[in-house]
């Protein structure tokens, strides 16, 4: 069974359960531990994640940007959409492209994604400071997201594993 | 009934792959970022707001700056190294930074947008004429 | 991770760090020509090149030097003829050229009064009326007659090539670090700089322009890549006599007297060496209002940085975004236009 009021509001639990976990994440900051700018868990790449592979692309890049939009609507900062949106679209188009190599668990694609999203914050803050002094940091937020990307993706595989007989949207 | 992708849930060696392609990255990078500045003479520091230069000078002359804009930076130069000591943005991302010493290295408070670059012979002058 | 894959990991590591490899530098100090000269050189085979470059100054200064007997200075200046070598006869065809295009400002027949103020060398003096009203017609081109290599000079009259020696020098070397196919350097004899190529992260060269009221500071900084950079100011030598006034070291064919320039310095930025040695100094003579007019007359020839007596920094346009001063600093900066 085939139901797009079923997909939308799945969709907004997804982008509900992203934006949770992005707001949760800012009370546990890594920077307090790391301090650079744009060091972040990602969990809710998690999401992302998980929608990508349960939904596909195009919902899930739909419930990534609604998650974007929303988030620095709430936080009210929004020089700060710019980063999360480079960031976040960059990991969705690389995860797509990874998961596309069926040979990468979910780890693979969940590492790539991480990567992808700090070069793309990184990318963000050149433009807005207009500085390449920012890609110093590249290669710590790099060595940081192998661990974040392995951690998000070990959180997805409990998650997958624990759906493995619910059928969300087919 | 159409099968869901089901990923693989275990770490595969291509996995191993993507960390390796990962990591060479972040090498890569570093190297790129960090490879050319070369011999490194008296650190000069570099210090714009919002993409405009607002000062330049050297380490060892210590100096105070503060920078008014939305939020505000104290920034201070000992003689040895440089640092926001104060500022009131939401992210502390520069005071937690710490002290700059050497070239190459840089402190940014993005939401006031401020970059404070430590350079070595690379931006310092190569020559001096007249 | 299988363990035979490590090795493949390690290899890329290895590859990476591969690219660190840097080219050969080399420098060199030399002092000739009556100045220091710092080289600094990089590329294949750089520490060569700087020793053919030592012997290429060497040699200069023996076919250029005033001072140096049996160079082609001294022997035209010594019996007024001289079958000089093609170099020295090139030159000094240039030195003519310069001296008429900027309406005798720069001359190398200075030379008497050069020698009578001593102001470069150990008794420098103030000198009266009467003496330079009688070593004044010694001054002036038209005692220089070049044909091909043969030079003739008047009676009682001298050259002096320092204005522009160390400029041709520095078009010399500049060619070798292009033939020797240097990817980067710069040289800087006694002032005169040429920055050749790029820095190894692919930036310009950066060239600070002392500031004439401060030795230790800066007033300005270019960036150069390929091209030469000369200042002239009357700071750089001068003496103090005895009734405390300053005789600074340029002296002003016209006048017989140290320039009484209303700039501190004059720094020319172009792509040839020997030009920007002798435009910095006769530009310097002209002051500010002569050398802004005569940058306007021959705009596509050079740049210019000139710093005024009072306290304004102003550069033409051709280096706009490749010069940075410091905000608050010393100088009011104008575009010239």
């Amino acid at each position: 069974m085939h139901s797009k009021t079923k997909d939308i509001a799945l969709g907004a639990v997804l982008t509900a359960l992203a934006l949770g976990l992005s707001v949760m994440e800012n009370l546990f900051p890594v920077t307090a531990a790391i301090p650079l700018p744009g060091v972040k868990l990602g969990l809710a790449n998690i999401v992302t994640l998980f929608a990508l592979y349960e939904l596909g692309a195009l919902p899930a890049l739909t419930i990534l940007i609604a998650r974007c939009l929303l988030a620095s609507l709430f936080a009210g900062n929004f020089s700060a959409l710019l980063y999360s949106l480079m960031g976040g679209v960059l990991a969705m188009l690389v995860m797509i492209g990874l998961k596309q190599c069926r040979r990468l668990s979910v780890f693979g694609v969940s590492i790539g994604g991480a990567a992808a999203h700090n070069v793309g914050q990184i990318a963000a803050a050149c433009i807005t400071l207009g500085d390449t002094a920012v890609i110093g940091y590249l290669p710590v937020l790099l060595g940081v997201s192998l661990i974040t990307g392995t951690l998000t993706g070990f959180i997805a595989s409990l998650l997958f594993r624990a759906m493995k007989n619910v059928h969300l949207s087919h | 009934m159409k099968s869901k992708s089901s990923p693989k849930l275990r770490p595969t060696f291509f996995d191993a792959i993507v960390v390796v392609l990962v990591a060479a990255l972040a090498l890569g990078s570093a190297w790129w970022f960090y490879g050319g500045l070369g011999r490194s003479g008296p650190a000069t520091y570099i210090i714009t707001h919002q993409g405009q230069e607002i000062a330049r000078g050297e380490l060892r002359q210590p100096r105070e700056i503060t920078v008014e804009g939305q939020y505000h930076l104290q920034i201070v130069c000992d003689g040895e190294s440089i640092a926001v000591t104060h500022s009131d943005c939401p992210t502390q991302d520069c005071v937690r930074t710490g002290r700059a010493t050497h070239p190459g290295q840089s402190i940014v408070c993005l939401p006031e947008q401020v970059v404070i670059k430590l350079v070595g012979s690379g931006s310092g002058p190569d020559l001096v004429i007249g | 991770m299988k363990t035979k894959y490590i090795p493949l990991l390690l290899a890329l590591l290895l590859l990476l760090t591969g690219c660190g490899a840097r080219q050969p530098e080399a420098t060199r100090q030399i002092f000739a020509m009556d100045t220091v000269m710092d080289l600094y050189a990089v590329g294949e085979d750089a520490e060569a090149l700087l020793t053919e470059a030592a012997q290429e100054i060497n040699r200069l200064e023996s076919l250029l030097s005033r001072t140096r007997a049996g160079s082609d200075v001294s022997i035209l200046n010594e019996t007024g003829t001289a079958q000089l070598s093609d170099e020295t006869a090139a030159l000094l065809d240039a030195a003519l050229h310069y001296a008429d295009i900027t309406g005798g400002v720069f001359d190398v027949t200075i030379a008497p009064l050069v020698e009578a103020w001593n102001i470069h060398g150990e008794n420098p003096r103030v000198l009266t009326g009467g003496e330079i009203a009688a070593l004044l017609p010694l001054v002036g081109s038209h005692h220089l007659r070049l044909s091909g290599a043969a030079a003739t000079l008047d009676q009682g009259c001298a050259i002096d090539l320092g204005g522009i020696a160390k400029g041709y020098a520095s078009d010399v070397i500049a060619r070798l670090y292009r033939d020797g196919g240097m990817t980067g350097g710069w040289i800087s004899l006694g002032g005169n700089v040429y920055a050749h190529g790029t820095k190894p992260d692919g930036s310009f060269w950066n060239v600070a322009v002392r500031d004439p009221m401060d030795a230790a500071a800066t007033a300005a900084m270019v960036q150069l890549s390929n091209q030469f950079a000369v200042t002239s100011g009357g700071y750089q030598r001068y003496f103090t006599a005895g009734d405390g006034t300053v005789y600074q070291h340029i002296l002003d064919p016209k006048t017989g007297i140290p320039a009484m320039s209303d700039l501190l310095s004059v720094t020319i930025v172009c792509g040839n060496g020997t030009m920007a040695d002798a435009y910095s100094t006769a530009l310097y003579v002209m002051g500010e209002a002569g050398a802004v007019s005569f940058w306007s007359a021959n705009r596509a020839e050079f740049d210019m940085i000139l710093i005024t007596a009072d306290h304004r920094l102003l550069y033409t346009p051709g280096l706009a975004g490749r010069v940075t001063t410091e905000e608050g600093g010393a100088y009011e900066v104008q575009v010239l236009s």
